[in-house]
This record gives C-alpha cells, structure tokens and sequence, in this order.
C-alpha cells in the first residue's frame, strides 16, 4: 500500500484571501465559454429569474485561484502528477459582488490497480465560502501519480 | 425551462457541436488565472516542449463546456446543476470538431433530482472527457 503520513489528511493547509466577483469576471467568464443563457448574460431579464439578477454560471467555482503554495502541498508519489479530474458539488450560486474565498485540504489519498500499472490518487478539497460565510462550492481535484 | 414532471429516463441533452478556437481557449485559461502559470494552455511553443501536440484546454474548461450542456437543457428556470464528476482521458485540443453529449441516466422523484452522464467527443467519436451531472428542480 502507498505510504503517507496519515497526519496530512483532512488538515487545512491553506486559506486564501477573499476575491470579489466582479460583474465584468462573470462576463469574460461567459464568453469565453459561447455562454447565452440570460440566467448568467442578461441582467434585464434575469430579473425575472430564480435569482432575482445574474448570477455566474455553475462552473465559474472551478475558476478561483488557489494559494501561490498550494501545489507544494499536494503529496507526490514518483513522477509528477497530473490533472485526472474533478468532482465538484456545486451548493449555492455565485452572485457578482460576492467575495469568495478558498481553503485546501487532503481529503484522501488510494491507490489503484488498472491496465497501465498501479496509480497513486491525490484528491485535494478546496471549500469555496462567501463574505457571509456560507459555504458556495466543494471542489475535489484529483491528482493522478505514477509510482 | 425544463419540469421534473417531463424529465424522462433515456431523454437526450444536446449535443453540442463547437470547435473552441486557440483564442477562446487563451481567453478562458486567462479569466481562470492559468495562463501565469500554464504556457501548455495559451502557447503553442510552450505546449510542444511538454510533449503535447499544441495548445490544450484546460480541464476546467471542458468542465465549463459540460456544465454548459447541462445548463442549457436547464434553460431559463429554478432548476440548477448542483454536482458535476469529470475524468480527463485525452487532452482537448482546440480548432478540432468537439460534440458533447448526455443522456439522463436516472431521476429520483423524492428529492426531484436527475442523474446525467455527459461527455465530450472529437471527430473520431472518441470520448475524451467523461463525467456525471445532477440537476436538482424546485420543489
């Protein structure tokens, strides 16, 4: 079995300042992606929505930055990781204005045995959190290693 | 604007056909913040001194292109995306034929909920990022 320090897991190792959403971020966010669902580019209609205003499409959460540190806190088995994917669940809807921040913790580290060999897996949770303290996304990045 | 009511198991979202330019993609590695760190996302002599065949997404954006999926089947409602898995088997490159695709897996009536499996394909049908959506409709 891969071998860590168990002390690592489900400890904070980073928080980051808060980032205020500014309309014009949601807006580039947008059309960088062909986004034209009114929901997220149209602040007249909206209005008329769930939301009572825009608000930034569910993947805007994936978009902030995490510390200048945080990759020196991922726990590396051989060769360098790579991204292999995300599981993020997405708890309330980013509204312009709002500041977010950010903090990172190891929240589990498994290995597994496919056809390419055994892989080392590194899942990282950042916790997105508004200015009212309320939690807004969990990310989960997986890391994938090769021993 | 999408009702539980309608959601059926086997009921299709898309597809989505695009070809992301290596202007969207500098563009949304930009907005993310990664274009500091990663040249592999915005330039084509960086990306090739990793190996790569040129400019790649970043996953996070394959990840927006398939919440996009999933929010336009939503469209102009209450319903919202509220979790969303992705696996990057095969990076995405730019100025090729992407569709993306997903097909309703389940629905759960107590929490009116819809289970989704979505994924984006290049010209050669190959699945190069694979995932699973759930979307959550008022009650």
């Amino acid at each position: 079995m891969v071998d860590f320090d168990p002390t690592i897991i489900n400890k904070v190792f980073e928080h980051t300042d808060p980032v205020e959403v500014k309309p014009e971020m949601i807006k580039r966010f947008c059309e960088s992606l062909g986004e034209n669902n009114p929901l997220y580019t149209d602040p007249e209609a909206a209005k008329t929505g769930p939301y009572g205003g825009i608000v930034a499409p569910p993947s805007f959460a994936v978009t902030f930055r995490n510390g200048r540190h945080f990759f020196e806190h991922i726990p590396r088995f051989g060769r360098r990781g790579f991204d292999a994917g995300k599981d993020v669940e997405f708890v309330a809807p980013i509204h312009p204005g709002d500041t977010i921040s950010l903090s990172s913790h190891v929240k589990e580290i498994y290995e597994k045995t496919g056809r390419t060999g055994t892989m080392v897996f590194v899942v990282i949770r950042s916790t997105l959190t508004n200015q009212k303290n309320e939690t807004v996304a969990h990310i989960d990045h997986r890391f994938m290693n090769r021993p | 604007m999408k009702n539980f009511d309608e959601v059926n198991i086997g009921d299709t979202l898309g597809p989505l056909e695009l070809t992301v330019t290596k202007d969207q993609c500098r563009a949304y590695a930009k907005t993310s913040g990664f274009g500091e760190v990663a040249g592999r996302f915005t330039d084509e002599a960086a990306a090739k001194k990793e190996g790569l065949p040129g400019i790649i997404l970043p996953g996070n954006m394959s990840l927006g292109l398939l919440s996009k999926l999933v929010t336009d089947w939503i469209g102009f409602g209450g319903a919202r995306l509220i979790r969303m898995g992705t696996t990057y088997r095969v990076p995405v490159q730019p100025d090729h034929a992407l569709t993306i695709h997903g097909f309703v897996t389940n629905t759960n009536p107590d929490d009116r909920t819809a289970e989704i499996d979505i994924w984006i394909e290049n010209e050669e049908a190959e699945r190069l990022v694979t995932g699973t959506a759930t979307v959550e409709f008022p009650k």
